[in-house]
């Protein structure tokens, strides 16, 4: 029962942080694919407030477009920050002014035309995050189908525990095997018995195994929020999500309890058969 | 009922245990099996049970040939013979309800079906305030009345029995081969293997003597 509670730990646990990553990814490219940056570089001879006006009243009028707002040059310094350090004067250095639009669903924008008509402003260019979000998917398709490739091996490992299992449970019960032959017993009541004896375990051990999953990733949102300060707590969420597992998760890990038992049960139904047959 | 036609067994490339034997046994009889021990009364039980064929000769069992018997059929046989050994073979981790209604669930009949029944057996051998506990909680004799109970919950028509006083004291060996012979007039043909010749004088039934794998059927 405890290699079965292992098991169905390590899976609920590779399971959650695949729903983790996944839910993240799916939250953070829908976010950023709802919202297109406009930049305007200071070009000589060119006045960048009039060209900022431009630019959002272009925007503002296309379609598919909710909202567009220039971020102002103090907040434009400040997402320099992370980049250049505190304390330095940028006055002198040209920095860019950001037009940020954001659009009424992350599809279905006439983006081309949009980016068509900002690139007529001198200095003004059109970012759709596309590559951005190409890359997230990217890493998040990855991540995904290893964490399936996880659980199929843990599956596999599952499968080949319950086999050995069951083969020396099968040895040191000959005698048993054979008080059943001899009353009348079938293989296949045979099998039957063994295979309900094993689900019995299955369903003991894949619960424990759930529960102490789910409580890990419980545990685990605790310690976060708590040893981490407010500031890296935010930009670890931002960047990786919580480590809520959320309806979605819970039920995933929660199907783990049936899939294993049925695994141990149909397995060491199985293995039961094929020694019987062997050995009759 | 049964029918052997010069019926040899050997194990391997052994010797013969038993050496053309031929006889029947009619419905309803009683036999002791006796000899001494390694004279092959047990490899002779395990051929009435359709656990071992022979390596010579014809058995006739409810009227079919075993040699010409599937699997299946084998099974289906097997369910009218019921066997008690020796040393019991109880399943542990079963009551002793559970135990003796083993057979039944066999059969797949439900427990609802089956629990009157059960309970009214147990009471039958003594064993009705027993019903919940496991075989390790039984005495020797106690162990034996369910092993009993579970070969003939089923109506088997033929009941074998394996030395089924060898771990019992005298008087509870009595007892028991009242309990056969009370079982014997209901109608159950019954074979037992014991080498306790005192005890078999107080029954007058036929002896089938084996002795360096032959037969010889006395007092039929």
């Amino acid at each position: 029962m405890l290699l079965i509670t292992i098991m169905t730990f390590l899976s609920g646990v590779t399971l959650g942080a695949v729903v983790l990553v996944q839910k993240s990814a799916i939250a953070w490219s829908s976010e950023v694919g709802r919202e297109v940056t406009i930049q305007i570089r200071p070009i000589e001879g060119e006045v960048m407030q009039s060209n900022v006006r431009t630019a959002i009243t272009l925007a503002n009028s296309a379609a598919g477009v909710s909202k567009a707002f220039a971020l102002s040059l103090d907040e434009s310094e400040e997402l320099l920050i992370p980049w250049l350090g505190e304390g330095l004067d940028l006055s002198a250095l040209p920095v860019p002014r950001l037009i940020i639009v954001e659009l009424d669903r992350a599809d279905a924008q006439d983006i081309a035309q949009l980016k068509a008509s900002i690139e007529t402003i001198a200095g003004a260019s059109l970012n759709t995050h596309a590559a951005w979000r190409q890359q997230l998917n990217t890493m998040a398709g990855t991540f995904v189908i290893s964490g399936l490739l996880v659980l199929f091996l843990i599956a596999s490992a599952t499968v080949l525990a319950i086999i050995f299992a069951t083969r020396g449970t099968m040895s040191s019960n000959r005698a048993i095997v054979d008080v059943l032959h001899f009353i009348g017993a079938s293989n296949s009541f045979i099998a039957g018995e063994f295979q309900g004896r094993f689900l019995r375990i299955g369903l003991r051990g894949s619960i424990a195994g759930a529960v102490a999953s789910l409580l890990f990733f419980f545990g685990a949102g605790i310690a976060v929020s708590s040893i981490l300060p407010d500031q890296s707590g935010a930009q670890l969420g931002a960047l990786f999500g919580t480590f809520s597992l959320g309806f979605e998760g819970i039920i995933a890990v929660s199907l783990l309890v049936p899939a294993i038992s049925a695994l141990t049960a149909v397995t060491s139904r199985l293995t039961v058969q094929s020694f019987l047959r062997n050995t009759s | 009922m049964i029918r052997f036609e010069n019926v040899g067994l050997a194990y391997g490339n052994e010797p013969e245990v038993l050496k053309n034997l031929s006889f029947s046994i009619k419905p309803g009889s009683f036999h002791f099996l006796t000899g001494p021990s390694g004279a092959g009364k047990t490899s002779l039980l395990r051929l009435f049970l359709l656990s071992l064929r022979p390596t010579t000769g014809k058995i006739t069992m409810f009227g079919e040939k075993v040699s010409r018997l599937n699997q299946d059929r084998l099974l289906q046989l097997r369910r009218h013979i019921g066997i008690v050994f020796q040393e019991f073979r109880l399943l542990d981790h079963l009551t002793t309800f559970e135990n003796v209604a083993l057979p039944l669930r066999v059969l797949g009949q439900s427990e609802s079906e089956y629990a009157s029944n059960v309970k009214e057996l147990l009471e039958w051998v003594g064993l009705g305030e027993r019903i919940d506990a496991h075989p390790p909680l039984l005495s020797g004799g106690e162990k034996q009345r369910a092993a009993i109970a579970r070969a003939v919950i089923g109506r088997p028509d033929i009941l074998l029995a394996d030395e089924p006083t060898g771990n019992v004291d005298p008087e509870l060996a009595e007892r028991l081969l009242h309990l056969f012979a009370e079982l014997n007039r209901m109608g159950t043909t019954i074979i037992i293997a014991t080498h306790e010749l005192p005890l078999l004088d107080k029954f007058k039934y036929p002896r089938m003597q084996l002795s360096n794998g032959r037969l010889k059927i006395d007092g039929s």
